[in-house]
């Protein structure tokens, strides 16, 4: 009986955690819920780039999260996954236009020349010549061993320098990504050929400055195209009536089942309902901690798991009442109620189990999600219809007898009717039988 | 007889004729969609595949009122003027008091597909200026494309998830069961998958309806359920054997387990399918397919770890015997 009182307290301070974790942990919703694109790229392989390599993917993961950041919306992801293809998520746009936009161009790099000069602040005029005619940039050091940034142009973009610097020897050139002034680097004579150098001035340029502008340069011309091939974009009125529409589902589902135990099962079906509660408690909090992304494929698996977290409540009262109708006394038929389930609870979950590890591992991220939950709800039921239900049971009937078979759903005539299976002495003690 | 259970309310092994003609008319009608389904589409697929497993974009467009077919004879006629070619368009009914607290005013989603619309293309563009020609405000409220690529891609994906998870099952369950126990249930499991996926294509026939990636994951969660299911029925075998296998003959241990776990098995079920309907019904409305192919996997799946299943074992049983006494007799 100790020990049945100390579990009580620790399932008590495991509700009163995960309570504290649900009302302390903001929940993470997925972009089918709050809204918000999501998109596969891939990279596309050219006459120049025959193949993709992990550096080309390094770069166009750099150059698409540059542009992502730009949007200015907070938690967006870039991502690679597999070989070849980038995972955007960006939440929370309202035109799903925009989202897709910044995938399309790549000549947010500029290179401009000065224009007319008014109260001492140079007004920058285009050029012409753009992040399109660039090839790449590197990080190299010149001869005196400081940072320098090495560009470089393919064809056209040769040619076009070799004029823009003719034509503005001995005067700035401003480079800027996205409309914004990176450096303005005097020219000191006409470049040829189609190679630069941007050094930083006298004072040279820090590690960090120089390969932030290499980055930023390589991130104006994707170092290869990016096609999308796949889109999920949900606009923010369409997440909100999904949030909406799947609380209201789990509120009615969760309630259709704890009225069905109460009426069917009785005193154990109000435990069941307890239990199921907890389970709720306990799974939510987990939710929030590991965090799983909800997505509506999600919800769905968690309010799937709320009928099948009962599964093993049911299958240990209706063992449970079968030992009654035996004639066993209480406590022995709650024991080998649980005992006899057990084999069967456990061996059921692992083929759930198993499906949900492949779906896991198989499956596009919203399969992921539904696959997440569904696991952990199994994982989690396993507790909290076994453990929680087996202490409330105890702590409530005791070992007494069973004085009105009402509690459990039964008749007075249906107790003692039924078979009983005979046991060796080694299951009796198993089972605790003490007849 | 020992008095194992109550009366017993089902009889498996008595009318075993019965029930295997009863599984056949459940099946049969599937079988046959589908097979009228690969001969006519022109992708030859069993079933009406959606843009996850073909490449496709489709648009969901919010409209302020209630549209009727008529109107999207009109809206199909106006795309093709724009050289959109064969859209496929479909009327979402939206739940009146789902919108109480969001505020929108949106009565109706239409949604559109078409095939795969890529960065360059303003297809997107048109069918959206088609749909403000039509309504008041059209709201745009999702877009989905799968590149045909990808496509092909998930499509592959779908079929090693499917066999591993087979794999995975029997494994398990020769582990922990006799293999022609596995054997049984995997047979079931087929059992149901056909029923899940007959009934889809039929609906594909008649309805339209499209399986999406979700599809798949609903089917494998059958799977799950179905095995879980005949699970705890082949465990009370096992169990009872253990007890009565000298007092009784195979069949009568198999007619009495699966009375025994009779209460349950409608139970959980019955559990299972309140939440399922409750999503059905209220739940969010791009997850309804996906909950309707767990509905009608979890109903049949239940029916074939009762009657099925363990008919089977019981059979299989019966052949080993006839054998036996055969190779006894010569």
């Amino acid at each position: 009986m100790k020990n049945k009182i100390i579990m009580f307290w620790v399932i008590v301070a495991i509700v009163i955690t995960s309570i504290a974790v649900i009302l302390l942990k903001p929940t993470k919703l997925g972009l089918d819920l709050v809204g918000g694109s999501r998109l596969v790229l891939e990279a596309q392989t050219t006459d120049q780039v025959k193949e993709i390599t992990q550096e080309d993917m390094s770069h166009l993961q750099f150059a698409i999260e540059q542009r992502v950041n730009k949007l200015g919306v907070a938690e967006t992801l870039v991502q690679q996954v597999g070989d070849k293809r980038l995972l955007v998520e960006i939440p929370a746009v309202t035109d799903l236009k925009e989202a897709k936009a910044f995938i399309g161009e790549t000549a947010q790099l500029e290179f401009k020349k000065p224009g007319k000069t008014e109260k001492g602040i140079v007004s920058w005029e285009s050029t012409g010549l753009t992040g399109k005619d660039l090839s790449k940039a590197q990080l190299t050091t010149d001869s005196s061993g400081q940072w320098v940034v090495s560009l470089e142009f393919n064809a056209e973009g040769a040619k076009k320098f070799a004029e823009l610097t003719e034509s503005l020897v001995g005067q700035q050139m401003a480079i800027f990504f996205d409309g914004d002034l990176q450096s303005a680097p005097v020219i000191r004579e006409a470049i040829y050929g189609g190679n630069a150098q941007i050094s930083g001035g006298d004072s040279g340029f820090a590690y960090d400055e120089a390969q932030r502008m290499v980055d930023l340069l390589n991130a104006g011309a994707l170092p290869v195209p990016a096609e999308i091939v796949e889109e999920n974009t949900v606009g923010p009125t369409l997440g909100a009536d999904s949030v909406a529409a799947s609380k209201k589902a789990a509120i009615i589902g969760l309630g259709a089942v704890m009225i069905f135990m109460l009426l069917f099962y009785r005193v154990p079906g109000l435990i069941a309902d307890i239990a199921l509660i907890i389970y709720s408690l306990i799974l939510f909090a987990l939710f929030k901690t590991i965090p799983v992304t909800l997505t509506l494929a999600g919800i769905a698996g968690f309010i799937l798991s709320i009928g099948m977290a009962v599964d093993a409540n049911i299958l240990i009262f209706e063992r449970t009442k079968e030992e009654l109708r035996a004639g066993r006394n209480l406590f022995t038929a709650i024991n080998s109620g649980f005992d006899r389930a057990f084999t069967s609870i456990f061996d059921s979950n692992m083929t759930t189990i198993i499906t949900c590890v492949i779906l896991y591992l198989l499956g596009t991220s919203v399969v992921k999600g539904f696959a997440l939950t569904l696991a952990l709800g199994v994982v989690v039921s396993m507790f909290s219809a076994i453990t929680v239900t087996k202490n409330f049971m105890h702590l409530i009937f005791g070992t007494g007898e069973l004085k009105h078979p009402g509690l459990f759903g039964l008749k007075k005539e249906e107790i003692g009717e039924s078979y009983r299976a005979e046991e060796t002495k080694r299951e009796k003690a198993r089972f605790g039988i003490l007849d | 007889m020992l008095n194992i259970g109550r009366k017993h309310l089902v009889h498996v092994v008595k009318y075993r004729w019965l029930w295997m003609a009863l599984t056949a008319l459940l099946l049969i009608p599937g079988i046959a969609a589908m097979i009228y389904s690969s001969a006519t589409y022109e992708n030859h697929a069993p079933l009406k595949v959606g843009i996850d497993y073909t490449g496709g974009t489709i648009l969901q467009y919010g409209i302020e009122e209630k549209v009727t077919n008529k109107d999207l004879t009109v809206i199909r006629e106006g795309l093709e003027k724009q050289g959109i070619e064969n859209p496929y368009l479909q009327i979402l009914n939206v739940n009146n008091d789902q919108q109480k607290n969001t505020k929108s005013e949106i009565q109706s989603i239409i949604s559109v597909r078409t095939k795969f619309i890529d960065k360059d293309s303003t297809d997107g563009d048109k069918i959206t200026s088609v749909m403000t020609e039509q309504y008041k405000n059209p709201e745009l409220m999702s877009v989905s494309s799968v590149g045909p690529t990808m496509g092909k891609e998930l499509f592959k994906n779908s079929l090693i998830a499917m066999t591993l998870a087979f794999l995975g099952i029997v494994a398990y369950l020769s582990f922990r069961f006799r293999f022609d126990y596995a054997l049984a249930a995997i047979l079931g499991v087929l059992h149901d998958v056909v029923f899940v996926v007959g009934m889809f294509s039929i609906l594909g026939l008649v309805y339209n309806v499209q399986i999406d990636g979700l599809f798949i994951t609903a089917i494998l969660t059958v799977i799950g359920f179905s095995v879980h299911d005949t699970i705890v029925v082949f465990d009370r075998i096992r169990e009872n054997l253990r007890y009565y296998s000298k007092k009784m003959s195979f069949g009568e241990i198999v007619d009495a387990s699966v009375n025994q776990t009779l209460t349950r098995s409608i139970n959980t079920s019955l559990t299972t399918l309140i939440t399922l309907l409750a999503l059905y019904f209220w739940g969010g409305v791009t997850t309804r397919d996906f909950v309707l192919a767990m509905i009608l996997g979890i109903a049949i799946g239940t029916y074939s770890s009762i009657f099925f299943c363990s008919m089977l074992v019981d059979f299989w049983n019966d052949k080993q015997n006839d054998k036996r006494k055969e190779a006894l007799s010569v």
